[in-house]
């Protein structure tokens, strides 16, 4: 097991390794790219001491970028390993710091809609397995497909929509009320509350299909097994049959992929923090990326990268940690 | 071998098929007539067609194809077709307002106004006025000027021939030079120097630019001189100073006497001027003075606007207006009248040809090509309305008709204007300008109309109609899909391939490609990409490209996953084992055993990745970084009224659009889904 997972673990460096260098690639070889915007836009401030050309130089060099594409990434590579990321150009800060800033909010809203996305998507899937063909079943499979093909973009619209415009229940974007600064401790923490409730409805809505077709594809594949029959065969009570035999399997893939998904909590919903404006580590990313922050999207795409490699990483163990039947080499 | 059954159970039922016509439909129970065959291909649809959802979505997209490649056939409009509109809108047809400021009119070309009396011109005039004076002496850079009034608003600008006669006051007078450096006087030529003053200097204490220094009970200044360790030394002396030869007692007499005073004097039929500098007053001697412009608050009305009219005409009837009358210009005659407020030029034959005005009336757009009576009227209502007291007024005066069609000007047989009596209203804002408004008919791009039969989504911010940008837009939506999906498949199908059936090291180098390409965050980067296009200011087209091929790069790793799956667990099948073994070449092998095999995987993963695709897809128009305008996609019309007060107000634009983006997406995911169960039924039972 520990040398498994040791294995995997250098495994997924390399592959950080790999990818972060294509980035890097990218960023390098992007004809007219970003430093020379960059140095442009520093050497025209009026308060500017360098002339473009040193501008140019010392971006150049800050990033690598004046050596060659291997020895770039290299140099990169170490004064990142070092934990030097740089300061964020768009927001005139260390990127760690930027970072610090927003992946809170990102998280909170991440777990608030994970949570409800559990608790709504999980015995909503089982339910349709139990009716298989049933209205039950029909009615789930249309509004789960309804939810995966729903564009983010557009659900936010809608809900802003119908919530914020007609309703008036909320407001349309922000994450603070005007009057603020004016409420109390409690009453400031529910106004933040209430700007965070459409986000996380359209969180909940776009990833509750997943989860529930997912639900239901493993309740069926267990509810169609040989040891379900046989307990049906005993005259096991049905409740008996699906609370106790079939939910506990359908448990083992469930919990593997939930916990595998359980470090895009600090990814951030671009899309969905852009639109309604809540300032979590999305929207800073999409900010840097429109005004071409080399730093922090440096930062930001390789910690992206490591999530999805540690959600990997988790997937996999925990498979081993909760079937017994499995294991690992 | 099984094959030879089914031949012989073939032959049996036609064979039976035959006797049933003979034998008045009796057909034995193990008859091979009662099992219907189906070929896959069928047997795969009938699967298909029980499938209810997978049914309405084959039918949503059949609907969706339609719509998008077809439908623009049949609609009349283009995605790029602006439509416009004739609207009555009230628009600011001119403006007047009270002149204010003095505009000056060359007289004679030949003398030359030095600049800053031209810019002084102004302030001096309203000086003038609030002095009560009539005539004024100016000092320019080249000369003296006088300003005399001829009539109300309009004055003359002569230049006069003038000499500096003397300065009365306390004046400095220059001693000499005193050098720091050497210690040394050297006297200006032709003063006087006290005895000594040379070493009382030595001595004297003199630091800084300039101060005062008492020697011998006299006080001198001094200032620091062309060099650095020069002081010019100064005596200061009251009294009279000449430039030119003396004048005599009586002239000093009434000089002092102006002086306190502090006005100009006649003295030997002379005109004498005084012109304060600092403590001194310099007296000139006035000479004659030749009229050199002519300012006034007036403004020329003309009463034929095609005519030109004569500069020197309107220079000559203000140069007039004091007198009033006749005056020559040009060789003719012609006549000068006033007339209350406004001065009437007619020509020899007694036609007025122009007047002038203290107000001006002017286009909005600044240009003079407004009708005469039109202008005599506003002048008349703005008086009026002055005179009152009030801010508004209302006034009927016949402007060209326009056609409430087209809104151009109508024209009746004769080729002449058709003038209507049109309603013209007059507000005084608070600046003082008069806007005269009125209701025409214009032309304008129509932006934003309501659902209606001629548009049936309204048009959009542009102009465009919605409903056929909705159909072009479709039609690149989909077309991105099938484009990407196509090359996702080709690379992956490839890579995958390659992997599978080589193993070994290519298999081990392409899935740890597979496992980066999954790393690499797909939205990050293409909206990078986005940003840098908009840098680099790409066209639609090579953008869409770009766009296509990127997400193409970007999707294959799934697809190389699932076909080297797929690859390696056939390539140990019997048929893979006799195929190699009849030496068929190894290209023929993979293309043409292997991947059929694959076959079905492919359609569905390239169904349910086209709904991906096209999510994507939109996302990144929706940003504005995917497909620009003026090409539509469902995407950039929902981004065109994203902002707040336009989902409001626009809810008839963006929501249709954003359904049809999520019922195609379902519809695709709902027959890749039908198509997954009928390839494979184990998969649901």
């Amino acid at each position: 097991m520990l040398k498994y997972t040791i294995k995997r673990i250098l495994y997924s460096v390399l592959i950080l390794f790999f990818v972060m260098f294509i980035i890097y690639l990218l960023m390098y070889s992007l004809p007219g790219g970003y430093i020379q915007t960059r140095a442009q836009e520093l050497a025209s401030k009026p308060n500017s001491t360098k002339s473009y050309q040193e501008w140019l130089d010392f971006l150049n060099a800050q990033y690598g970028m004046d050596k060659g594409v291997v020895q770039g990434y290299f140099t990169w590579l170490g004064s990142a390993a070092s934990g030097n990321l740089g300061d964020s150009w768009v927001w005139t800060l260390p990127v760690t710091e930027v970072f610090h800033n927003t992946v809170w909010y990102s998280f909170i809203l991440g777990a608030v809609s994970f949570v409800f996305e559990i608790i709504i998507a999980i015995p909503l899937g089982i339910k349709a397995a139990k009716n298989q063909y049933g209205f039950t079943d029909y009615f789930a499979s249309v509004f789960s497909m309804i939810c995966i093909s729903m564009p983010t973009f557009f659900l936010a619209t809608l809900l802003k929509y119908v919530f914020a415009i007609k309703l008036e229940w909320f407001e349309i974007s922000g994450m603070k009320s005007r009057d603020y600064i004016n409420l109390s401790e409690f009453g400031k923490f529910l106004d933040v509350a209430a700007h965070f409730v459409l986000p996380a409805i359209t969180l909940i809505i776009i990833s509750i299909g997943g989860l529930m077709r997912y639900t239901r594809t493993n309740m069926l594949e267990v509810l169609n097994s040989d040891y379900i029959r046989t307990a049906r065969a005993k005259g096991v009570p049905e409740k008996k049959v699906i609370n106790y035999h079939a939910f506990r399997n359908t448990l083992v893939p469930l919990v593997t992929t939930l916990g595998g998904s359980l470090p895009g909590l600090f990814s951030g919903a671009l899309i969905t923090e852009t639109l309604f404006a809540i300032r979590g580590i999305g929207h800073a990313s999409y900010q840097s990326m429109l005004q071409a922050d080399i730093p922090f999207i440096m930062f930001y795409l390789a910690f992206l990268s490591i999530l999805t490699l540690l959600g990997n990483l988790i997937s996999d163990l925990l498979y081993a940690v909760v079937d017994p039947r499995v294991r690992l080499s | 071998m099984s094959k030879y059954l089914y031949d012989a159970l073939l032959k049996k039922k036609r064979e039976s098929s035959g006797a049933e016509q003979n034998n008045n439909g009796e057909v034995a129970l193990d008859d091979i007539s009662r099992v219907k065959v189906l070929s896959p291909a069928r047997k795969v649809f009938k699967r298909f067609m029980r499938n209810r959802l997978a049914v309405v979505g084959a039918i949503i997209l059949i609907c969706m194809f339609a719509f998008a490649f077809l439908g623009p056939l049949f609609y009349p409009y283009e995605q790029d077709q602006h439509f416009y509109k004739y609207d009555t809108q009230t628009i600011n047809y001119s403006q007047a307002k009270r002149i204010v400021n003095y505009t000056g009119y060359k007289v004679d070309d030949g003398i030359k106004v030095d600049s800053e009396v031209e810019t002084m011109m102004n302030s001096n005039v309203k000086g003038m006025i609030a002095d009560g004076v009539e005539s004024k002496f100016v000092l320019g850079a080249d000369g003296a000027y006088t300003i005399d009034k001829i009539a109300d608003s309009i004055y003359s600008l002569s230049k006069a021939d003038s000499k500096l006669i003397c300065s009365a006051g306390v004046h400095s007078v220059k001693l000499g030079v005193y050098s720091r450096g050497t210690k040394t006087f050297s006297p200006a030529p032709g003063e006087d120097i006290p005895e000594g003053f040379e070493d009382s200097l030595k001595n004297a204490k003199m630091t800084g630019s300039e101060g005062t220094v008492v020697i011998g009970g006299v006080e001198y200044t001094y200032k620091r001189g062309a060099q650095k360790t020069d002081l010019d030394i100064f005596h200061r002396v009251e009294g009279i100073l000449y430039h030119s030869g003396e004048k005599g007692g009586d002239f000093e007499a009434v000089l002092t006497d102006s002086v306190e005073n502090e006005k100009d004097f006649e003295f030997g039929g002379k005109t004498y001027s005084l012109v304060q500098n600092g403590d001194v007053f310099d007296v000139y001697e006035l000479g004659s003075a030749k009229v050199a412009m002519v300012y006034t608050l007036y403004a020329l009305n003309k009463v034929d606007l095609e005519k030109e009219f004569p500069d020197e005409v309107r220079v000559k009837a203000l140069l007039a207006a004091g007198k009033g009358g006749e005056f020559k210009a040009e060789g003719k005659t012609y006549y000068l009248e006033k007339d209350e407020d406004d001065l009437i030029i007619k020509d020899s034959g007694k036609n007025v040809i122009a007047d002038m005005s203290l107000i001006s009336v002017r286009r909005y757009s600044g240009q003079d090509t407004m009708e005469y009576g039109l202008k005599r009227t506003v002048i008349k209502k703005i008086e009026e309305m002055d005179s009152t007291d009030t801010r508004e007024g209302k006034f009927v005066y016949a402007i060209p008709r326009q056609d409430t069609e087209t809104g151009q000007v109508v024209y009746d047989e004769d080729g002449k204007l058709v003038m209507d009596d049109s309603d013209l209203y007059i507000n005084r804002s608070d600046t003082g300008v008069y806007n005269i408004t009125c209701d025409q008919i214009i032309f304008l791009i129509d932006t934003y109309a309501p659902v209606s039969g001629t548009h049936i989504l309204g048009t959009d911010g542009d102009g465009y109609d919605v409903f056929a940008r909705v159909m072009y837009g479709g039609r690149i939506s989909l077309l991105v899909g099938f484009v990407v999906v196509f090359l996702e498949i080709i690379l992956g199908v490839i890579m995958g391939g390659l992997a599978g059936y080589y193993g070994k090291w290519v298999d081990m180098i392409i899935m740890r490609l597979v496992d980066i390409f999954y790393c690499i965050p797909s939205l990050p980067i293409l909206i990078i990409l986005g940003v840098l296009m908009d840098y680099q200011r790409l066209d639609p087209i090579p953008r869409l490209m770009v766009m296509m091929a990127t997400l193409g790069i970007l999707g294959w790793a799934g697809v190389a996953r699932m076909v080297r799956g797929q690859i390696l667990s056939l390539r140990e099948q019997e048929f893979m084992v006799a195929a190699e073994a009849t030496g068929i070449k190894v290209s023929t092998r993979i293309f043409k055993h292997l991947i059929p095999n694959v076959m079905p995987q492919l359609i569905v993963i390239a169904t349910m990745g086209m709904g991906g695709v096209i999510l994507t897809e939109s996302t990144l128009s929706f940003l504005g970084l995917g497909v620009k305008h003026p090409l539509a996609t469902w995407g950039t019309m929902i981004n065109s009224v994203s902002d707040q007060t336009s989902i409001a107000k626009y809810p008839y634009i963006w929501i249709p659009v954003g359904l049809l983006i999520c019922i195609t997406v379902v519809a695709f995911n709902f027959v890749g889904d039908g198509l997954r169960d009928a390839y494979d039924p184990r998969s649901k039972k």
